[in-house]
């Protein structure tokens, strides 16, 4: 195999891996923020869903999860999984992720001052108002560091999709060493990972930056 | 509380994961209607991406090996559409048994998994052996004693060495002998761990051998086996009809020299084939 | 009247904090509010801005209930969609500004009258810049709250409360967060307020201030008005003896 063949065919897997990538961070993100603000819910069984599925999320192995959510269906409801295995790892990506980003919301929001939320109330703003002008702006903020090194596991993590067979750029750079019996394709996919991160580093630098007009 | 939370996990995700797929349930079982396998049944080719030559990514990058072609060929053979699905070995199982593969047909050992599944004919033989650099000293497997072994994780090799059942050919009592047994991912980076001095031996098949030898100088097997196996593709065990007409199909393609044909692809195989011989 | 308070109670676990407290404020009053800490006057105020429920009493509004006590005993305040012009008569200045870190000085002052009221941008903008003129801080429109001092920050505070053209505004101890000499600019501003019969209660500590400026003065302590009255009969002819002593420490 040359190269470029080499290359080009982990190409592909690198889509792939950018695929879960973008499909992780769109879901788990608001996703996030939803089971974050439930955490707060006046009703007792909520919260407490909420905070036994974040610790399922962050107490157990990825790789363990993706399995579940793909074999799942079949082993509890006797279901086809044929076309299952991308929504499979992605609903896996998605919640854990989320799992994670609601935690950081959660700190986020408990460190803005209860003065904030009193100002915004003698002002008359609704509380959705109050949340999405006042409170939201500040945590993202806050919360910027935390949610870059998350991103930045996540440009690692997508390497677990092997698991179930993705094609990405992981299951490929194994794939290829094996039948080439080369360990160039892990040195293209660990040059890629690091690249990938390299981007999210810079770009995530900039949001924080674009945030740095206020103390 | 362990119990608890595992209860919660599945009951949480078993109750996401049926809204999420409520509308594919309906097809999960086709019409048993005696033409089940006819013309454009969906044949899917359950198999490893890391085993070459039998399954693997060839020069090219594009899915391929012997197993591939020869599915293909047997979907040809019966006017079936043929559909990859590649797998994580370890998982093997459970893709079989949630069928999103129809079989596993992966350079798969028969031998020690008899009643695990329903077996086809057997198509290729293999045979498991110890790898030594040419110059290490090492001759005969006596000469392992208080070396460092090498060998792939859920293998047959790995397997013989965990056997302690010697009328079916275990090694583990050889296994004890050794000053470790490394496990490895994969016989590539095993692979590398010889050359590189880390260990004294690897314990492979045949065949993964020669393929790992193919572009190298300077290794070698021992003459002694380390254990002898076959290959065959293994069907869940009520799947019958399906292991009759696969079969069937692999008799007429090698009276008809496809298989010997596709074996000519595969040179560091071919001699092991066993189809029409 | 502006607000009348009749009969309040308020307690924190068990806590009374406010004992069947009844006052009003007039419009173009003047009322300020001194006592111990733990007396109940922030409280007061609380309640009536609506940051705390009253457990019991009745709040009015320019001579409309927006909470009553019903035949059971439970306060009860007007539906939700009507709450909205109730906080609209009212304004609160906090003891520790509470300005949004986020947005800059002119914007701290126009979002609310934009987003919440409604107002035109053009309008919230000459409105904010005429407030900002009038504390002294018109050139501080574009900055940010981290870069004025406190006693500037208060004054932007002040600023953002007016914006909203409330019918009465409540201090809660506006100079206590202010190191000493920032404490000047922020009670002049409030003078002036007075001068221009704007109608304010104001919770503080500065005795002085107090006395100079407000028509009525109310002292309060454990949960209750233990006196209120004309200021310089209040200071300088306390009738309880609570008073007194509170005064006492005071002048030393």
């Amino acid at each position: 195999m040359t190269f470029s063949t080499m290359l080009s065919t982990m190409a592909d897997g690198m889509l792939k891996t950018g695929a879960i990538f973008f499909l992780t961070l769109i879901g788990s993100l608001p996703l996030g923020m939803i089971v974050a603000l439930l955490r707060k819910s006046r009703f007792t069984l909520v919260r407490g869903i909420i905070s036994v599925y974040i610790s399922i999320m962050r107490g157990t192995p990825l790789m363990l999860q993706l399995l579940v959510w793909y074999f799942g269906p079949y082993y509890l409801f006797g279901m086809n999984i044929g076309n299952w295995r991308f929504p499979a790892l992605i609903v896996g990506f998605v919640l854990n992720y989320a799992a994670y980003f609601a935690e950081i919301y959660r700190g986020g929001i408990e460190s803005i001052p209860v003065g904030q939320y009193e100002a915004a109330e003698v002002l008359g703003y609704t509380k959705t108002q109050t949340f999405m002008r006042i409170i939201l702006p500040q945590v993202m903020k806050i919360i910027m560091p935390s949610i870059t090194n998350e991103v930045i596991t996540l440009v690692k993590d997508t390497s677990l999709a092997f698991t179930l067979a993705y094609q990405e750029v992981f299951s490929l750079a194994k794939q290829i060493s094996a039948s080439q019996t080369s360990f160039m394709p892990f040195v293209i996919a660990g040059v890629f990972y690091f690249v990938a991160n390299y981007v999210v580093e810079i770009a995530m630098n900039r949001i924080e930056k674009s945030m740095d007009y206020y103390k | 509380m362990k119990k608890i939370l595992a209860l919660l996990l599945v009951l949480t995700m078993s109750i996401a994961v049926f809204t999420a797929c409520g509308g594919s349930s309906s097809d999960t079982e086709t019409s048993d209607g005696g033409d089940q396998y006819g013309e454009g049944y969906v044949f899917k080719h359950g198999f490893d991406l890391d085993y070459p030559p039998y399954s693997y990514r060839d020069d090219n990058g594009e899915v391929g090996g012997f197993d591939v072609e020869m599915a293909k060929a047997v979907c040809e053979y019966y006017g079936w559409e043929y559909e990859s699905v590649p797998f994580n070995w370890d998982a093997k199982d459970a893709e079989l048994n949630a069928g999103s593969c129809d079989c596993i047909w992966s350079g798969f050992t028969l031998n020690g998994r008899e009643d695990d599944y329903l077996w086809s004919k057997p198509y290729s033989d293999n045979t498991q052996k110890i790898m030594v650099k040419k110059d290490s000293g090492i001759k005969s497997l006596a000469d392992l004693e208080g070396k460092k072994v090498g060998v792939q994780t859920a293998t047959s090799a790995y397997d013989l060495l965990q056997n302690d059942n010697e009328e079916e050919g275990g090694q583990a009592a050889l296994a004890n002998k050794f000053e470790s047994l490394e496990v490895y991912e994969t016989y590539t980076i095993a692979f590398n761990d010889l050359k590189a001095g880390a260990i004294d031996a690897i314990a492979i098949d045949v065949t993964s051998g020669n393929f790992l030898m193919s572009n190298e100088d300077g290794y070698t097997f021992l003459d002694e086996d380390l254990g002898s196996e076959v290959y065959a593709i293994g069907f869940r065990k009520d799947d019958t009809e399906l292991c009759e007409k696969i079969n069937a199909a692999l008799d007429a393609l090698a009276e008809d020299g496809t298989v010997e044909k596709i074996a000519a692809n595969y040179p560091e195989i071919k001699d092991y084939i066993t189809l029409g011989k | 009247m502006i607000i009348e308070m009749n009969n309040i109670e308020k307690h924190f676990e068990g806590l009374e904090v406010l004992k069947d407290i009844s006052f009003g404020v007039d419009s173009g009053e003047v009322v300020s509010i001194i006592g111990p800490s733990g007396s109940g006057k922030s409280t007061l105020l609380r309640c009536a801005t609506f940051l705390e429920k009253i457990d019991g009493g009745e709040i009015i509004y320019m001579g409309q209930k927006a909470a009553h006590t019903d035949e059971q005993g439970n306060a009860v305040y007007v539906p939700h969609h009507e709450m909205g012009k109730f906080r609209g008569y009212c304004g609160l200045v906090f003891q520790q500004f509470n300005l949004f870190p986020h947005y800059s000085i002119l914007k701290n002052i126009t979002d609310a009258p934009i987003h919440v009221q409604g107002r035109s941008r053009d309008e919230a903008e000459a409105t904010a810049m005429e407030l900002l003129g009038k504390m002294g801080i018109a050139d501080k429109a574009d900055a940010y709250p981290y870069q004025l001092s406190g006693g500037q920050q208060q004054r932007v505070a002040i600023a953002r409360a007016l914006a909203m053209k409330p019918e009465i505004l409540f201090f809660d101890e506006p100079t206590s967060a202010l190191d000493p000499e920032l404490t000047g600019e922020v009670l002049k501003v409030i003078r002036q307020l007075a001068e221009e019969k704007m109608t304010m209660v104001v919770v503080t500590h500065e005795m002085p201030f107090a006395k100079a400026v407000s028509n009525r003065v109310l002292f309060m302590d454990g949960g209750v008005i233990v006196e209120q009255g004309d200021p310089r009969e209040v200071f300088e002819n306390p009738k309880e003896e609570r008073t007194r002593q509170f005064l006492r420490v005071f002048e030393q």
